[in-house]
């Protein structure tokens, strides 16, 4: 999948004023690329992604997929896009907490219609895929903070999504667990041909990234 | 729902008592004292001479006349007396029991062969009650009684009856050559209401009531209570889908980053619309049968409340008292109001701003 965005600006009202989260950023993202996006907190990062990952609408701007222009989209086909070719890993995890770990992964694959058999098996082998064979069954209470992250990023990988959005993937993390997240997100690059893009602070992800971009005040600058 | 179901299950109890009261003297004139109060077919207090019979018999278009003498809370031996309309005694002359039971029949023993005799029968509910078998003795009105007989019958108001020889009764009741009730039988070329204005004329101090006119004098009373009825349970529904709905709103407010999270990842609007509505179904379903069975007991507490009925009297009938129908309806309806109630959280759900909720929750 080919993301193209061009001149994108996200204005939000707070009160009586007007606040520039992004301001007219340009990106192209290419297949099977791995981007890193740094900036300091409220640089405009997690709106960036939003946009990205099409949870959000622009205030002016384009998003470009595969050329097809976003804001031509309806909700419908934007919700198809979310459900099969992007897969969204949130900073604080966001899994359900009623759902075990593998519930939560064979939600994606429940939504896109597949069958049990085939959540089962998918969401099984997701999670052995990052290392959490023996606690498919437990609820997200019951991880680890480093286990409920594998598990974000293997319900985000559960309907073959092109494109990962990580944002922050490792801020809750310590350093050891944080690396480990960070080979498994390196993994999925090189082995799956997922593109991944990852707002962060971590610098070992900025050393694995093959495109660095910073973020401040909202105005994306491309570093290498 | 608890409230509903015991209120209006035991108000409609009440009334279905009052309407089965209606079918003993089908077709036939009930004459009681004049100015008496009338519920159904039987008089609260008023006493007419015996004599009226023979006058009664005097007037051509009468088949039969049969008296009765219908008396409201006696005492049993160390009981309380209790209210209408449970706990009555009538006496009839020995014989024409059928005016006043019609085709029920005795599930043991024997009715009362004599005017001079001193046994009775009893409805089923007094014989369980107070372990009543054939040949026990009752006290009523220092009057020893022999149990002769036991009813087999499901008429809540038959269950609580005792019904004895005329003569007997008068007796145990001081109310010798004395009744309160005369049922009156039109012979095949009477028109009931003809006669029944008939016997008003001839004998001053007496009323004759006809189907009719008896059921002209419940109406207004079972309207009100079926009014009331009504008004309790819109009320109590009304309350049940603003408690829904404000457990919904608050179910779904506090899980606002689930329901973003849902739409991130792909969800439709649908689905979300589908979960809050399945959600307060459930709500639903579950208060539903939770306050039916509340409800039921509590409609049982207040029958034996009122009545004086051991409340375990009334399990093997509890099923009269809150009739499979009703509890049926209960159910439905509060699956109905709560899928009602569920609209607007699932709307409100469904129209979150994903980026904001995220935002917020992070």
């Amino acid at each position: 999948m080919r993301i193209k965005i061009e001149d994108l600006t996200r204005k939000f009202r707070v009160g009586s004023s007007e606040i520039t989260a992004v301001s007219m950023v340009n990106l192209e993202v290419n297949e099977a690329e791995f981007i890193a996006i740094v900036g300091p907190s409220g640089s405009g990062k997690s709106t960036l992604l939003n946009l990205i990952g099409l949870n959000d609408q622009p205030t002016c701007g384009k998003i470009f997929i595969d050329d097809v222009d976003a804001s031509l989209l309806g909700g419908g086909e934007l919700r198809k896009i979310r459900l099969f070719r992007i897969g969204f890993v949130f900073q604080t995890f966001n899994l359900l907490p009623t759902l075990s770990a593998l519930e939560n992964v064979e939600l994606p694959m429940f939504l896109a219609g597949k069958s049990q058999k085939e959540q089962r098996e998918k969401a099984v082998r997701l999670l052995e895929n990052v290392g959490l064979r023996d606690r498919l069954y437990h609820r997200p209470k019951e991880l680890s903070i480093g286990e409920m992250q594998r598990v974000a990023i293997a319900r985000a990988l559960a309907n073959d999504s092109e494109v990962i959005v990580a944002d922050e993937p490792t801020g809750e993390l310590d350093s050891k667990t944080a690396k480990e997240i960070i080979g498994l997100l390196y993994n999925i690059n090189r082995n799956r041909k997922t593109t991944v893009i990852v707002a962060t602070h971590d610098e070992k992800i900025v050393e694995i990234a093959d495109m660095l971009y910073t973020i401040r005040d909202g105005k994306l600058k491309f570093e290498h | 729902m608890t409230i509903t179901v015991a209120v209006v299950a035991s108000t409609t109890r009440y009334m279905t008592v009052i309407e089965e009261m209606n079918i003993f003297f089908n077709g036939k004139i009930v004459v009681v004292a004049r100015g008496v109060f009338i519920i159904q077919a039987f008089p609260i207090g008023g006493i007419l001479p015996e004599s009226v019979v023979d006058t009664l018999k005097d007037i051509d278009t009468v088949e039969t006349v049969v008296p009765m003498l219908f008396n409201l809370n006696f005492k049993l031996e160390n009981e309380e007396v209790q209210p209408f309309p449970f706990d009555v005694t009538i006496g009839i002359p020995t014989g024409n029991w059928s005016v006043l039971v019609g085709s029920t029949t005795l599930k043991n023993g024997s009715w009362p062969s004599a005017e001079s005799d001193s046994r009775v029968v009893v409805g089923p509910s007094l014989a369980g009650q107070y372990n009543m078998t054939v040949g026990s003795t009752i006290e009523i009105e220092k009057h020893e009684l022999e149990v002769s007989g036991i009813m087999e019958t499901r008429s809540a108001f038959l269950s609580r009856s005792v019904i004895m020889p005329l003569k007997l009764a008068q007796e145990t009741f001081r109310y010798p050559m004395q009744v309160n009730m005369v049922i009156v039988t039109p012979n095949e070329k009477a028109d009931e209401n003809e006669l029944s204005d008939r016997i008003e004329k001839e004998i001053s101090y007496v009323m004759a009531l006809s189907d009719l006119e008896r059921n002209e004098l419940t109406e207004p009373i079972l309207s009100q209570v079926e009014t009331w009825n009504m008004g309790i349970k819109s009320v109590l529904f009304f309350l049940s889908m603003v408690l829904v709905t404000v457990v919904a709103v608050m179910n779904v407010s506090e899980r606002r980053k689930d329901f973003a999270t849902l739409v991130a990842i792909g969800a439709s609007r649908g689905f979300i619309v589908r979960v809050v509505m399945t959600e307060t179904f459930l709500i639903g379903l579950f208060g539903g049968l939770i306050g039916l069975a509340f409800g039921t007991i509590g409609a049982l507490w207040l029958g034996s409340t009122y009545t004086g009925i051991p409340i375990t009297l009334f399990f093997p009938g509890v099923f009269e008292v809150v009739p499979l129908s009703f509890m049926l309806e209960i159910l439905v309806s509060t699956v109905t109001v709560s899928c009602i109630a569920g609209v607007i959280p699932s709307i409100a759900a469904t129209r979150m701003n994903i980026t904001e909720v995220l935002r917020a929750e992070y």
